[in-house]
């Protein structure tokens, strides 16, 4: 048996998942016939947005989902080498990089299309299909990068087409009251965001002419709400159960469609499988590794470049990946603060909970909680070589998480959208010499006890 | 030059080489509480009015070692060396620390402090950095009140707006002698070296405002105007966030054969390029203050959409008379990096020659530097003879 089936045989999927591939194709293919049918594009990075667009009847494409999944389908280059020409250095945020490179390719489009000039853009390049905005959304929490971004891709386009800010001030916590979902820090930055949010509203009717549809916003929510519910009701099920019945990759395939697939039935429905289908393996005790002998958290944001390589190589090592910050700490995370009769503040509130907004207090908190629910071994960090804002508290939380529970931790270099960052020798190395301390622990542990 | 003048001179110098003596001697002589300030737009002022000594924390040029477990060596120097610091518990003289900047590396670095001192008060105030919105004032205001009441739970004592004024006018005096020396060179004195103009704003960000300026005035009655010589090409030098570029790197340029005529560096003209108005209430003052700093040394860090920083070169070096530019990146400095581009597209439309250089904590490639710096002025020279 080769290698490649030997570890394929070693894990076992989520059917589901796989099935909702397909709903992510359609939306990007969607996206990219939107000027054919005559419909007003919107850009936006961070945060989701995205549910005031669908009520606005507006085509969203968000831009750090654009740059990901073209790294995941290796078609990053001609994008990531327009940005280069046009003078961005290699060290920038990748996915900035990815999607200004887009930008500068759609703009091109755009100029040729207008002087009649065609052909002069390959157009079967994924990069080059995203089309331009007639407007943009910033609201971008945690990371300076974003709102820059937004900035510099409204100059790329001449300043020529609107763009709206949404200021999100970061989760420092100054005060003692100051934590996750507590404190008048907390309640007094969700009312400032939620009275941008309703300007947000203003700006949108501007833009599209047509009185906003508040019913529809609530329906939106309705759906994202349940969407969430049930990805959480998954997710918790993973928490007691050794071997998992679903690992951190199978979460990852699941980022599209809570950050910014259309809310709808289909929605529900997608997450309904998904809970469904562990439910079942939890009853079956199937397990999503089969000889899971490891449970890691992982900690950074994806390297779409190689989420294929790194879930075979944690597989491999019969280490079941169980639950990371970006997939279990992001994403309507909290779906009991959205009230849909009334969402703007729920929504507010999750725009604040991005991942990379809090304070490094916040972060040990939630790091640590994890991984005593989850029945955490050892840490895997990804050091994010372009992504400084998941990157910066790395350190400080692996020195906690081992001060506090004892768990060893690993750095591995990789990037989100730039393969030339990965260094694949140097993960498998660190990966066993963690897997054997944890051994060494364990075996002290046996010995202890005996 | 006297004799007082240079002396001055050293004075200022040897504070910018060694703060930490300064502070050490201030908090002797004084009793009271040190301010550590982050990079590039805490109102200094307040703590200032509340009898603290802000200073604005700088580099130091020791190699990282303990701090390249707290942040990774992708991030930039600054941060590296604060972070640096922090571990090495290097930072104990400050009794505070106080930060408005939202730049996601300066936040990691200022969580580390945080972590290795967890005593020492800390105080984050988000100033945003959208500056054109409807919200925009109103939300500068109150953080500007927020740093008043927190400076005054740290230091124990109510802030008067007499004090504040007082603060003002003092600072607005020491900005206003700088510009002095700032603006003669621009005009074409060059009675000081780079090395000594940083060494003037780096000790400006740390000493005691009264003392900096009684010195900056002994150093200005009694230096001669010298003008720049010929046959050296004028540059322009700009970018450089959060901390100063080091020295060498500065005599670097001018020994290949040009001069610095002009700068926007935050150790340099960015620092002192707007005064805090004396005739309204203090707090709306210091908001103004921060939206008017943005149109006057437009920042990178900051979102303005009728602003350019770009436009804003192109005009200093118009006025300068710069033959070329360089810019000076700090490595990975993101809104830097974000922005290059668009001056990079301003500069060629102008026909402004430009190199970038990217500065590291680690040392300065020298022979890389001066082979470029060298094939810049090269370029110039030879578009002379059709441009005259
Ligand atoms: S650096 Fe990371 S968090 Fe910041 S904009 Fe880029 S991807 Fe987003
Ligand atoms: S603005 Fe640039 S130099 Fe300053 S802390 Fe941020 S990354 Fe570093």
């Amino acid at each position: 048996m080769s290698i490649e089936n030997a570890v394929a045989n070693k894990t076992t999927r989520l059917a589901s998942t796989d099935a909702g591939r397909g709903m992510i194709s359609a939306y990007w293919e969607n996206i990219f016939t939107a000027r054919e049918r005559g419909s007003q594009v919107v850009w936006y990075n961070g945060s989701a947005v995205n549910p005031f667009f669908q009520a606005a009847g507006l085509e969203w494409a968000h831009g750090e989902a654009f740059s990901a999944r073209l790294a995941a389908q290796k078609l990053e280059k001609p994008a990531q080498l327009a940005g280069k020409e046009y003078g961005y250095v290699d060290e920038l945020c990748s996915y900035a990089r990815t999607h200004l490179g887009c930008a500068v390719l759609a703009k091109n489009a755009q100029e040729q299309a207008q002087s009649g000039v065609v052909g002069l853009i390959d157009q079967k390049e994924l990069a080059s299909r995203l089309p331009a905005p007639d407007f943009f959304v910033n609201a971008y929490a945690g990371c300076s990068t974003g709102q820059q971004w937004d900035e510099i891709t409204y100059r790329v386009f001449g300043k020529e087409v609107p763009i709206f800010n949404v200021s999100l001030p970061f989760l420092w916590g100054n005060k003692p009251d100051a934590g996750y979902l507590r404190g008048q820090e907390w309640e007094d930055a969700s009312d400032y965001v939620s009275a941008q949010l309703y300007k947000l509203v203003e700006f949108i009717e501007s833009m599209t002419g047509r009185p906003f549809d508040w019913d529809a916003l609530r329906q939106n929510m309705t759906y994202i709400k349940r969407a969430s519910e049930l990805r959480r009701e998954a997710m918790a099920m993973c928490k007691a159960v050794a071997p998992t019945p679903a690992t951190y990759w199978d979460w990852i395939a699941t980022i599209a469609h809570i950050n910014f697939l259309p809310a709808s039935q289909a929605l529900v429905d997608y997450f309904t499988a998904v809970r469904d289908e562990i439910a079942m393996r939890v009853d079956q005790r199937i397990p999503a590794i089969k000889s899971e002998r490891y449970r890691l958290y992982f900690d950074g944001i994806m390297n779409w470049n190689k989420v294929g390589v790194l879930a075979r190589k944690f597989a491999e090592h019969d280490v079941a990946v169980v639950c990371g910050r970006y997939t279990h700490n992001a994403f309507w995370q909290e779906p009991h603060l959205i009230n849909t009769d009334d969402p703007i503040r729920g929504m507010a509130q999750h725009y604040l909970l991005c991942p990379s907004n809090h304070g490094v207090q916040t972060l040990k908190y939630l790091t640590n909680r994890d991984c005593v629910d989850y029945g955490i071994d050892g840490i895997v960090f990804h050091s994010t070589r372009t992504c400084r804002a998941f990157s910066s508290p790395q350190r400080l939380l692996a020195k906690s998480a081992h001060e506090v529970l004892g768990i060893p931790s690993m750095f591995f270099e990789g990037d989100i959208a730039d393969e030339s960052f990965y260094k694949g020798e140097l993960l498998e190395s660190r990966l066993e010499a963690m897997l054997e301390s944890i051994d060494v622990r364990r075996a002290r542990g046996q010995l202890a006890i005996a | 030059m006297t004799k007082q003048s240079r002396d001055a001179i050293a004075e200022l110098a040897g504070v910018a080489e060694n703060p930490d003596e300064y502070i050490a001697q201030w908090k002797r002589d004084k009793n009271r509480k040190v301010v550590g300030l982050m990079p590039m737009n805490f109102p200094a002022e307040i703590a200032h009015a509340a009898g603290a000594l802000p200073v604005v924390i700088q580099q130091k040029r020791t190699p990282i070692t303990i701090g390249n477990n707290r942040l990774t060596e992708f991030h930039c120097g600054y941060t590296r060396s604060v972070a640096d610091q922090a571990a090495k518990k290097e930072l104990g003289l400050y009794d505070g620390f106080m930060l408005a900047d939202h730049c996601i590396q300066l936040l990691g670095a200022s969580d580390i402090i945080r972590d290795e001192s967890p005593e020492v008060p800390m105080y984050f105030g988000q100033l945003i950095s959208s500056m054109g919105d409807p919200w925009s004032r109103e939300q500068i205001l109150k953080k500007m009140m927020s740093f008043v009441r927190e400076i005054e739970n740290f230091t124990g004592r109510m802030i008067h707006e007499s004090d504040l004024q007082n603060s003002i006018q003092l600072f607005n005096e020491n900005r206003r002698l700088l510009r002095q020396i700032f603006d003669a060179r621009r005009a074409g004195d060059v009675t000081f070296k780079p090395s000594e103009l940083q060494a003037f704003v780096k000790s400006s960000m740390v000493m005691d405002k009264q003392e900096h300026s009684a010195l900056l005035r002994q150093v200005l009655e009694t230096a001669a105007a010298r003008p720049s010589g010929a046959g050296l090409i004028k540059l322009h030098i700009s970018g450089h966030f959060c901390h100063a570029p080091k020295t060498e790197l500065l005599e670097l340029i001018e020994d290949c054969g040009a001069i610095i005529v002009d700068d926007d560096l935050f150790h340099g003209t960015r620092y002192i390029s707007t005064d805090i108005g004396e005739s309204k209430a203090p707090i709306e003052a210091l908001a103004d203050w921060y939206l008017d700093r943005n149109v006057a040394a437009p920042c990178p860090t900051r979102v303005q959409h009728d602003v350019d920083w770009d436009r804003y070169l192109l005009n200093l070096v118009a006025e300068s008379g710069a033959e070329g530019l360089v810019v000076l990146m700090a490595k990975f400095c993101e809104p830097h990096m974000l922005y290059y581009p668009e001056l990079r597209k301003a500069l060629n439309a102008r026909g402004i020659p430009h190199v970038l250089i990217e500065t590291e904590h680690e040392g300065i490639p020298v022979e890389t530097i001066r082979t470029r710096i060298e094939a810049m002025l090269e370029r110039i020279r030879r578009k002379e003879p059709s441009a005259a």
